[in-house]
């Protein structure tokens, strides 16, 4: 039912096809019933006419023979009947045989002598009672239609005409002639199958024809149906056969110009775009080698600074420390490049990701030295093994790690480790100057900075937690971030153990759990 | 003294990688062009080469093929491009080792060509067998029965720290500080790429590997102990 449901809701042609023989059902329905009613009737009549007349012939006839045989011997008599009955019967050539009834009537005189008798076949308990009423009360003949029972062979249905019949001195008699319709009833059975099969064929007709139709209009719809969704999918050769000059070839050959346009439009924007990752790329590159050139010029003159003066030996010094920062934004524009020119690949191998952890730790605290809040590990676990490309996660870590440094304002930044079966959570929490709403948008942002007007403690270069970001979606992870002013930081990174899986659970929620709003807000 | 080979078409570059290798101690030949590479090669034949990968003539990953036909003398290339497929060229073309540039410090760089030249595992003397592998540390010299085996002094190096302990498991940091002299290096691909290369040459069916075998999901491992 709800196939034929959606079959309707999908398909024109099966809509159009089944309402255009449902409403020519109805009119074939009601034509037919008319025509057949009136040509039955007809049929009906006739034949009811000419057997009423012949009835009343007969019962004539019979009532006057039977008073003028008033002075004849009962068996004389009986005879005169039985030849009434013998030729009712048999009258006629070409029609059924009739049969012929004489029944007593029910009344209070009692004769000895009954002349009660039947054409041998039929039963006389056939005529309907409702009709002996009838007869019974009526001076003029009466007729009903019934089923006649025969002694042997199949009940049919009969036309019964009865009338009161006096036999002089023998009492009140009721003589019933028994018509058999079964011609009149197969004429009106072949005109009723005729009409149904008819009427079937032309329903059948009507649907091939409907179908016909409205297929040469639904065929070009479908192809350009499926032509669109093959153009929606990326194919953007795509278009339509224009094949006649009809509405359907205007149609065909304005989407054919839509379809152009849109193609050239997409392969000017994906030119473009793919000029300007090669340039990023190429410039990032390109800029390398004078890059090496400079930093190992640098580190030969910063080796001497102690026989310079002052002076150039801290212009040394700044020297050698842009050109690191010179090479982390190099370094962080070319992985953005690639972010965006999506060849970035993963390299997954198996690693215990508290090693790492404890390892960048250690790495800027000795880099930090005393002035470095401490760092604190939190994990339920000595070792967490996942399975994820350990050079990108190293460096969401080392960007994490740095980020809360830099807002930590001198209070210890917590590191917690909490692992599932399927996947694993890691929280980075510093309780500094925090993040509000607004920043939280856009925390992940390129270039984007939480306090411009602040000194920038360890130089990032404004790509780290973007790229972080870009990194966890690798994997098919997340990263979160939350944060209040004043209130500190918390940034959650959640990783399938197995890189590229769905995540299942998010063992550690970003809404730390040593913060209660409540207690903000008071 | 020893001489090591610059092939780096940018001549700013070249004469700085001139200046920090001579004031360390190293004589150098710098070399421009790709296709000069082979002659200088021949006539003066260095103790390591530093092969940049993009040059004009040939490029680097090309002479670098060229240079190990006639030598086992180590490679180390110098890429600009970090990308995974131009440095796993670079090692499947028979590099030893490889430098990004901008190199981190001029210590590294110090640090990785004196690696590769130093005469490693000199903790080990006589002769290891693994499988039908023998190996003389002492005369330099890999055998299977009579035949000798060339090997780079890379190769050769992997194939000792593996066998000196053999059913000991190296996980490939293990092997990258050992080997390659890398203090934390998470690049794994060096190992993978050599010890491929390694098989190539020592297995019967690299495919199956008997003598450097695999430990899914830790490192590798020297079997078939005689």
């Amino acid at each position: 039912m709800t196939g034929i449901r959606r079959r309707l809701q999908q398909s024109l042609a099966t809509k159009v096809i089944l309402s255009t023989v449902l409403l020519s059902l109805g009119v074939v329905w009601i034509t037919g019933s008319a025509l057949y009613s009136r040509l039955s009737d007809g049929i009906r009549s006739t034949s009811l006419n000419s057997s009423l007349a012949e009835s009343r012939y007969t019962f004539f006839n019979a009532q006057y023979q039977m008073l003028i045989s008033q002075g004849l011997k009962v068996e004389e008599r009986k005879k005169i009947l039985a030849d009434i009955v013998v030729k009712a019967s048999t009258q006629g050539i070409n029609e059924e045989r009739r049969e012929v009834i004489f029944l007593k009537a029910p009344s209070t005189h009692v004769a000895t002598i009954s002349y009660e008798m039947s054409s041998n076949i039929i039963k006389s308990s056939s005529i309907p009672k409702e009709l002996r009423a009838r007869v019974q009360k009526s001076p003029v003949l009466e007729y009903a239609y019934a089923n006649a029972i025969y002694n042997k062979g199949e009940p049919s249905e009969s036309l019964f005409v009865g009338e009161r019949l006096n036999i002089p001195t023998g009492g009140r008699y009721e003589m019933y002639l028994v018509f058999s319709l079964k011609n009149q009833t197969a004429t009106i059975n072949l005109i009723k199958n005729s009409l149904l099969l008819t009427g079937i064929a032309l329903l059948l007709l009507i649907g091939l024809i409907t179908w016909l139709v409205v297929r040469q209009v639904v065929k070009p719809v479908r192809e350009a149906a499926r032509i669109s969704t093959q153009f929606t999918q990326g194919d953007y050769s795509q278009r339509m056969k224009i094949e006649s000059h009809d509405e359907m070839a205007t149609l065909a050959h304005s989407y054919n110009e839509m379809a152009a346009s849109i193609e050239q439009q997409i392969t000017r924007l994906e030119h473009l775009s793919r000029v300007q990752q090669r340039f990023v790329s190429d410039v990032s590159h390109e800029l390398r080698t004078p890059l090496t050139t400079l930093r190992m010029a640098s580190e030969v003159i910063h080796n001497q600074r102690d026989s310079f003066d002052p002076l150039i030996a801290r212009s040394s010094e700044l020297l050698a420390a842009q050109l690191d920062r010179f090479e982390q934004l190099l370094e962080d524009l070319l992985e953005v490049s690639r972010f965006d020119a999506e060849v970035a690949i993963l390299e997954p191998v198996d690693f215990d990701i508290l090693a790492l952890i404890k390892r960048c730790v250690n790495d800027f605290e000795i880099a930090g030295g005393d002035s470095t809040p401490a760092i604190k590990i939190n994990s339920e676990n000595p070792t967490v093994t996942i399975k994820a490309d350990i050079r990108r996660i190293e460096r969401i870590m080392r960007n994490l790690l740095s980020n809360a440094l830099d807002h930590a304002e001198g209070k210890d930044v917590v590191v917690t480790v909490v692992a599932s079966d399927s996947d694993i959570g890691i929280g980075v929490r510093d309780y500094g100057s925090g993040l509000d709403e607004s920043a939280l948008i856009r925390v992940f942002d390129r270039f984007w900075r939480a306090d411009p007007s602040r000194a920038r403690v360890r130089g990032g270069t404004g790509l780290g937690l973007s790229i972080a970001l870009e990194d966890a979606r690798l994997h098919n992870g997340e990263l979160d971030a939350w944060g209040r002013p004043g209130k500190g930081a918390h940034f959650v990174l959640t990783l399938p153990r197995i890189a590229g899986e769905p995540i299942n659970e998010r063992p550690i929620k970003v809404a730390p759990i040593d913060f209660h709003e409540e207690n903000f807000y008071q | 003294m020893t001489l090591i080979m610059v092939v780096d078409d940018d001549q700013d570059l070249a004469e700085m990688l001139g200046i920090v290798l001579t004031s360390s101690g190293f004589d150098v030949d710098l070399v421009s062009r790709g296709d000069e590479v082979l002659e200088v090669f021949r006539n003066n034949p260095p103790d390591l080469v530093l092969l940049d990968v993009m040059l004009p003539g040939i490029d680097g990953i090309e002479v670098c093929r060229l240079i190990r036909k006639e030598s086992m003398v180590p490679i180390v290339m110098l890429s600009a491009k970090g990308e995974t497929q131009d440095i796993v060229r670079g090692l499947e073309a028979g590099a030893d080792d490889y430098m990004q540039k901008p190199f981190r410090d001029k210590a590294e760089l110090i640090a990785r060509i004196r690696t590769r030249l130093r005469r490693t595992n000199s903790d080990v003397t006589g002769l290891l067998t693994i499988g039908d592998i023998s190996i003389d540390v002492t005369a330099h010299e890999v055998h299977r029965g009579s035949t000798l085996i060339a090997l780079t002094r890379l190769e050769f190096d992997l194939l000792v720290a593996l066998a000196k302990e053999p059913g000991r498991v190296f996980t490939r940091d293990a092997l990258l500080s050992e080997v390659w002299g890398y203090r934390h290096s998470t690049d794994t691909r060096l190992v993978n790429v050599h010890v491929q290369r390694l098989r190539s040459k020592i297995e019967h069916d690299a495919e199956r590997p008997e003598i450097v075998m695999t430990v899914r999901g830790v490192g590798y491992k020297a079997g078939g102990t005689a």
